[in-house]
C-alpha cells in the first residue's frame, strides 16, 4: 500500500508529476497555511514558501498547523508550513524565504505555479504581473467580511490566472478605483476579519484548480477560472464574468511582455560562479594521509 | 546552468496546427518562435511570445530534405528579431509521440544560421526546437561563437501542464 494509492484516478504518472512540481506559496497565513497542508497531503514535492511574518496569537484562529507553543517561540510562518509539509513528505524540497516576495523573485521564477494569499489589491496585481511575465499560472484567493443590515456577509473568490487568458483586471477584481482606495481596510468588520472555514473552502477550491491543471482527471480542464464564494449561502459558484470573457485575449498582459526587459546574455554569462572555498591546509594533509 | 523553455499550451497548439499544413512541394513546414529571457540565479528561462510561419514562397524546392528555407525566410526572421528585440527559436515538427530529437541534418543546418541572430540581437540567446505530437526538445546558443547546448526542459503552461526533459 502506498500513501497516494487512493488518488490513483489522477493518472498513472500523477505521483511522479506531483513530486516533480514546484509551487510557490506567497503568504503563509490563514490561506497559505491551508495551501501548504493540502499540497503536502496530495504529494507535491517542491515548495517556495514566502512570508516575512511570524505567528502571533491572533493568527491561531485560522493558521492550520500553528500552535500556542509556536506563538510563544515566535516561529516564522514559513517554518510552521515547512514543518507541516515535512510531517507528510520528509523528502519535500522546501525553500523558506522569510522576506517580502519582492525579494524572492529569483526563487519564484523557478515555480511551476504560484499560489497567492496576499491581502492587498496592489500586492495581487504585482504578483500576477510577475507571474505573467514569467509564464507561471497564478492562483489568487481572497476573502472578505462585509457589514450588512442583517449582520455580516462572508464572501471571497478564487481565480486561476493563466498567461494569455483573462486576468484579475479582466475580471474586475483589480480596478484603478480599488487600487486608489487601498488605504481603506480590506473588509469592513474591523481589523482584517479572517476566519478558518472560508479560508479552507477557498484554499480547497484553489488546490482543486491546481490539480485540474497539473493532473487533469477529466477532459474539460480549464486554463482560467473565477469562482465566487458566498459564505452566508454556503455556495461556490463560477462567476458569470468568466463565461463572458471566454476566448477573449487579455489586453492587460500582452504576450510580448514575457521575460526580463533588461536581460542581456553577455551580462548573465559574465557573472562569475562563486569560487569554491579552499580547504584549510591542515585538512589537505589529513586527506593526503588517508590517500584521498 | 540549467536552461528551461516555457510556452503556453495555446501557442504550442497553434504552432503544431500550423506546422501540419501541407505545402506545395515541401514535406514539412517550419517557423520561428520569438521569446523573452529571464534569469533565475545562473539558470536561464526562455519564455515564448509569438510564432510566425515561414511563408509558402520562402521555401526552396529541395527534394532531398523535408523542408529548406530560402534566404528571404531567414532575412524576415532576422528582421523580426531586430525590430522586436526578441530571442528567436527555429521550430519544426517530426510528428509522432514521445520526446523527439534533432536529425544530423537539423543539427548541421541549425549551426549554419542560428548564430546569425546574434548579429541583430546580441542581448539574447537563440536556438531551435523540434516538436513531436506530444513533446518537444531544443538546443540553444549562448553566444555567436559558442557551441550550442541542450535545453534542459520544455514546459507547457495553461489548461494542461506538461514538462519534458531533465528537471
Amino acid at each position: 500500500m502506498k500513501r497516494l494509492d487512493r488518488q490513483s484516478f489522477l493518472g498513472p504518472d500523477s505521483e511522479k508529476t506531483l513530486q516533480g512540481l514546484t509551487i510557490g506559496i506567497v503568504g503563509l497565513g490563514g490561506g497559505g497555511a491551508q495551501y501548504a497542508q493540502q499540497a503536502a497531503h496530495i504529494g507535491i514535492g517542491g515548495y517556495m514558501l514566502v512570508d516575512f511574518d511570524r505567528i502571533d496569537l491572533t493568527n491561531t484562529n485560522r493558521l492550520v498547523g500553528g500552535t500556542l507553543l509556536d506563538v510563544l517561540r515566535r516561529r516564522h510562518k514559513t517554518a510552521i508550513a515547512a514543518r507541516t509539509i515535512r510531517s507528510l513528505n520528509p523528502s519535500a524540497r522546501i525553500v523558506e524565504i522569510r522576506k517580502s516576495w519582492h525579494d524572492a523573485v529569483e526563487a519564484l521564477k523557478r515555480c511551476d505555479v504560484i499560489l497567492g494569499a496576499v491581502d492587498s489589491f496592489r500586492e495581487r496585481e504585482q504578483l500576477e504581473r510577475f507571474a505573467r511575465r514569467n509564464l507561471i499560472p497564478y492562483i489568487d484567493v481572497g476573502m472578505d467580511v462585509h457589514e450588512t443590515q442583517d449582520g455580516h456577509l462572508v464572501s471571497g473568490q478564487v481565480i486561476l490566472s493563466s498567461p494569455g487568458h483573462p486576468c484579475l483586471r479582466c475580471y474586475g477584481l483589480i480596478t484603478d478605483e480599488n487600487l486608489a482606495g487601498e488605504a481603506r481596510k480590506y473588509g469592513a468588520a474591523g481589523g482584517r476579519p479572517q476566519v478558518v472555514w472560508p479560508n479552507a473552502v477557498l484554499a480547497s477550491s484553489a488546490i482543486g484548480m491546481l490539480m485540474q491543471t497539473v493532473t487533469p482527471w477529466h477532459r474539460r480542464s480549464v486554463a482560467f477560472a473565477y469562482l465566487v464564494y458566498d459564505g452566508n449561502k454556503g455556495t461556490v459558484m463560477p462567476s458569470p464574468r468568466a463565461a463572458a470573457l471566454a476566448n477573449r485575449p487579455c489586453p492587460h498582459h500582452p504576450a510580448d511582455e514575457t521575460g526580463d526587459p533588461l536581460f542581456d546574455i553577455r551580462g548573465h554569462l559574465a557573472v562569475p560562479s562563486p569560487t569554491p572555498r579552499a580547504w584549510p591546509r591542515w585538512l589537505g594533509w589529513i586527506a593526503m594521509l588517508f590517500g584521498r | 546552468m540549467k536552461i528551461r523553455f516555457k510556452i503556453t499550451g495555446d501557442l504550442l497548439e497553434a504552432i503544431r496546427t500550423d506546422l501540419m499544413r501541407p505545402h506545395a512541394f515541401a514535406h514539412e513546414r517550419i517557423g520561428f518562435i520569438s521569446a523573452g529571457l529571464s534569469s533565475a540565479g545562473k539558470d536561464l528561462i526562455a519564455l515564448a511570445r509569438a510564432y510566425r510561419a515561414v511563408s509558402d514562397e520562402d521555401y526552396l524546392n529541395d527534394p532531398s530534405v523535408g523542408a529548406m528555407m530560402g534566404r528571404e525566410a531567414i532575412r524576415k526572421a532576422l528582421e523580426w528579431s531586430l525590430q522586436a528585440g526578441h530571442a528567436m527559436f527555429h521550430v519544426h515538427t517530426h510528428g509522432g509521440k514521445g520526446i523527439p530529437g534533432f536529425s544530423s541534418l537539423d543539427l548541421r543546418e541549425n549551426r549554419k544560421f542560428v548564430p546569425d541572430f546574434f548579429k541583430v540581437s546580441p542581448r539574447f540567446p537563440h536556438g531551435a526546437l523540434v516538436l513531436s505530437d506530444t513533446a518537444a526538445c531544443g538546443q540553444i546558443w549562448l553566444g555567436r561563437t559558442k557551441d550550442p547546448v541542450a535545453i534542459d526542459d520544455c514546459t507547457v503552461v495553461g489548461a494542461s501542464f506538461k514538462t519534458w526533459g531533465r528537471k
